[in-house]
Parts: C-alpha cells; sequence; structure tokens
C-alpha cells in the first residue's frame, strides 16, 4: 500500500468517524497544515455526505435558538452592553460551557471552583492593541486570576487577584482549542508565587490562541499527573478589551 | 436586553423557496451563508430555521442524550456562525459543511464519554428511513442513489458497520465488540469497504 493510499485511508476513517478520540485530534491538528490531507478529507465528505439523508430530522426545543443567538451576541459585543448585564450574560454562557466541557468526572466540589469570565472593562491602556483578557472567577464572587495576553508577543501574563497559593496543592492553565484535539493541553503549572513562564504560550499561533478557551485548574502539588485537569476547570475565551470584535478563524 | 436586536420571529421573505428543487435549496443555502459571513444575524435564523432540524438529528443520532446533544447543536450553530465567512461554495455543499460541523463535535464527544454511547443498542433498528425528506433532498439524487446502489455491493456486515460508524458514530472498537472480531480485522474490513465504495463510486 503506497503512503498516499494511507493517507487516503485516514482521512476516509477521519470521515466516517471510526479513529479513537487521540487519533482524531491528530488528524484535526495535521489537516490544518497539509492540504493534501485537508483535500482528502473534504472528498470523502463529499462522497459519504448522501448517507447523511438516512437520519430522520428532529426539530429541536424553540427554546434553543434564542440561547444560541444569546450566546453569538455575547461573542459579538463584548463591552457594548451595560456590564452587569453583559456579565450576566457571560456568566450564564460560561456556565452552560462548563457542563458541556465536563473536564470533572465527579470532583466537583464548589471550594474547587474556579470560574473563568470574560473581563468586560478595558484594563489595558495601549489604543492601538488592545490586550486579550479573560478572568477567572471564585464561586461567582471574587475574580481569582486574570489572564491576559498579548497575541503578537505570544506573552502571557497571570495575575492572581483573590487566589492564594494552597499548600499541597498547584494551579494548572490550560488551553483548549478545536484545532488542538478533543482535550485540555497543559500550559503550565503556576509557580509557588502564582507566576507563570510569560512565554508559555509562544509555541501557539495567534489566530488560535484568539479562539482558544482557557481553564484553570487545582492540581496535586507540581500539576497534573495525568496529563489531564482532574478538577473542575471553567473557561472563557480571550476577548479584546477595546471594541475590537475577535476575527473568527478556527 | 440583549436579545433586542435579534429577530426571533420568522422574519420577513423567510418563505421564498416555493421552488424545492436541490439546486435552488443548495443556492438558497449558499446566499444565506455568505450573508451570515457578514454577520447578518436575520440570515442566520433563516439558516437555522432550515437546517437545525437535520443538524439535530444527527447529532441526536450519535448522542441519544438530549443534553448533550442540546449543548453539541448550539456548539456548532455558535462554530458555523464563527466559521461562515470560510465556507467555500467550491469545495463543499452547505448542508454538508454544516452537518459535517456538527457530527464531528457530536462524534468527539461521544469518544470523550465513552459510556453514553452504550445506551443506543439497537442503533441499526431505527436505521434507514430511506425516503428521504425535501429537506433530504438537498444532495443531488443522483448522488445518493449512486451511493446506495455501491453501499449494495458490500457485504451485509460491512453495509452495516459504515452506517453504524457513519450514522451512529460507532468507534472501531465498538464495532470490534459488536461484531466479536479483533480490532486489525474491523480495520482492515473497513478500510476494503471503503476502497471498494471509492472505487464504485468513481466507476
Amino acid at each position: 500500500m503506497t503512503d498516499r493510499d494511507d493517507l487516503d485511508m485516514l482521512a476516509a476513517e477521519f470521515v466516517l468517524g471510526t479513529l479513537e478520540a487521540d487519533e482524531r485530534a491528530w488528524v484535526a491538528r495535521r489537516r490544518d497544515h497539509e492540504p493534501e490531507l485537508d483535500a482528502l478529507i473534504l472528498d470523502w465528505e463529499a462522497r459519504l455526505a448522501p448517507l447523511g439523508d438516512e437520519v430522520r430530522p428532529v426539530t429541536p426545543d424553540p427554546w434553543l435558538l434564542g440561547s444560541i443567538e444569546r450566546r453569538i451576541e455575547a461573542l459579538e459585543a463584548p463591552g457594548e452592553r451595560p456590564e452587569s448585564e453583559a456579565t450576566n450574560a457571560q456568566v450564564a454562557l460560561l456556565h452552560k460551557r462548563l457542563r458541556i466541557w465536563q473536564w470533572s468526572t465527579g470532583l466537583a466540589s464548589a471550594a474547587a471552583l474556579a470560574l473563568a469570565i470574560l473581563l468586560l472593562t478595558p484594563v489595558g491602556q495601549s489604543p492601538q492593541e488592545p490586550p486579550f483578557v479573560a478572568v477567572f472567577q471564585q464561586n461567582d464572587q471574587q475574580p481569582a486570576f486574570m489572564l491576559s495576553v498579548d497575541l503578537n508577543r505570544r506573552q502571557l501574563n497571570v495575575l492572581p487577584v483573590s487566589a492564594e497559593p494552597l499548600p499541597d496543592r498547584s494551579y494548572q492553565l490550560w488551553i483548549k482549542e478545536d484545532s488542538l484535539g478533543p482535550d485540555p493541553r497543559s500550559v503550565g503549572v503556576l509557580n509557588a508565587d502564582l507566576t507563570l513562564d510569560a512565554a508559555a504560550l509562544r509555541d501557539y499561533d495567534p489566530d488560535l490562541l484568539r479562539q482558544a478557551t482557557f481553564g484553570i485548574s487545582i492540581e496535586p502539588l507540581g500539576g497534573s499527573p495525568t496529563g489531564q485537569p482532574t478538577s473542575p476547570a471553567i473557561h472563557g475565551f480571550l476577548y479584546p478589551t477595546g471594541q475590537q470584535v475577535p476575527q473568527q478563524r478556527l | 436586553m440583549p436579545d433586542a436586536s435579534w429577530s426571533s420571529s420568522t422574519p420577513a421573505g423567510a418563505s421564498t423557496s416555493s421552488d424545492s428543487s436541490p439546486a435552488s435549496s443548495i443556492e438558497r443555502l449558499n446566499g444565506l451563508l455568505h450573508r451570515v459571513a457578514q454577520k447578518d444575524r436575520k440570515a442566520f435564523a433563516l439558516l437555522y430555521e432550515a437546517t437545525s432540524a437535520k443538524l439535530y438529528g444527527t447529532v441526536l443520532r450519535i448522542l441519544p442524550n438530549k443534553g448533550l446533544a442540546d449543548d453539541v447543536v448550539q456548539e456548532a450553530f455558535v462554530n458555523i456562525w464563527q466559521k461562515a465567512s470560510q465556507f467555500d461554495a467550491g469545495r463543499a455543499s452547505p448542508i454538508t459543511w454544516m452537518v459535517t460541523i456538527a457530527r464531528h463535535r457530536a462524534i468527539d464527544e461521544v469518544r470523550r464519554q465513552p459510556t453514553k454511547r452504550m445506551e443506543s443498542e439497537d442503533a441499526l433498528d431505527h436505521t434507514p428511513s430511506t425516503e428521504p425528506t425535501a429537506l433530504d433532498r438537498l444532495h443531488h439524487e443522483q448522488q445518493s442513489r449512486r451511493l446506495d446502489q455501491c453501499l449494495e455491493e458490500l457485504e451485509k456486515d460491512r453495509q452495516d458497520m459504515v452506517r453504524l460508524a457513519y450514522l451512529d458514530g460507532w468507534s472501531r472498537s465498538e464495532l470490534a465488540a459488536h461484531f466479536d472480531e479483533p480490532l486489525g480485522t474491523v480495520k482492515s474490513w473497513l478500510h476494503r469497504a471503503l476502497k471498494q465504495l471509492k472505487g464504485c463510486l468513481a466507476s
């Protein structure tokens, strides 16, 4: 079998859906920078698409559209609405997303929960390049951490707000984005003074960072032993602190 | 209110499609996606109206859990809103592009929580409703018939495998367990079936 055949079968199985999670993530990453693989995948999507005719359409609940529209509203207009209202929408959105992401398998406890909300008020001063910011908020009360990212320089800055070092535990920052696969990837374990290497995001493309969601989880000292979050973490999209709407590219 | 700028009620011009031929449906969806790429929210509502049942049905079949399916479909539509500008009508049909986004999300979700999948034991029992509805005709009928014919040429087990995988989101290992065959055998069966399909479709 030739390499081209192998690649074609990989594309075919990706489309058919028979690959396991790690293989799917691997293919999803590869297609971004391998046009040949991407083209083979599109060919297979087209070949098999008529099979979808066998699926019975099911009308979703009427509330679903409104819920989607609110999420899009929140995505498109950060900062354009009164803060409290916008914050509520964001918190609701993130609660919803938390359920979807379901990092934890039963370790959820309110105390361990760090909620990331999106910062809606500008903190950066630079008028040209508004920094992208997410806020991680504990128990819906006070911000625990603030994360700001300079997309051009790929520098990050984690600022503890109300969060304090925990004895025998570490905070860990995670990134998740479609092209990285279905599972979150560790950005790094926060140091004892709750800082993190400013260059920890250097290997990520700014476009990817703009689309990514971030989460902070509480882990055993030194970080998650499994490579995946072992406590619930909440995440949010980075948002520009100015009026600029993030470019949507995946 | 956040909702004020949305017109959730059916906007004027919603039912312009008296002609429901596949070509005009595809053209209409192409046009809507183009407008969605310009952040046109009315177009988004129309696009949702035209396609949500198809996407929801697709996701629910893979993920027979209403709460998770609701979440996945919401994610998919938010994603469609975000990625509409990347849609290339020259490379994919609009409905295939949209269903693909929802399908992949559903499969990723199922791979992450394999236990959810096992709830639907009788997957194939509710398989082919062979009479496509009007919306299903978005695929050119000729293409659909051709795929049907080519599938018919496969052995029954292989046909089932392809359907269980594509429509119900079964992984190789789930297929291996169901057909009581080693993983390697299932993989080579799948590859043979896919190659045969490809060859048949190209002939």
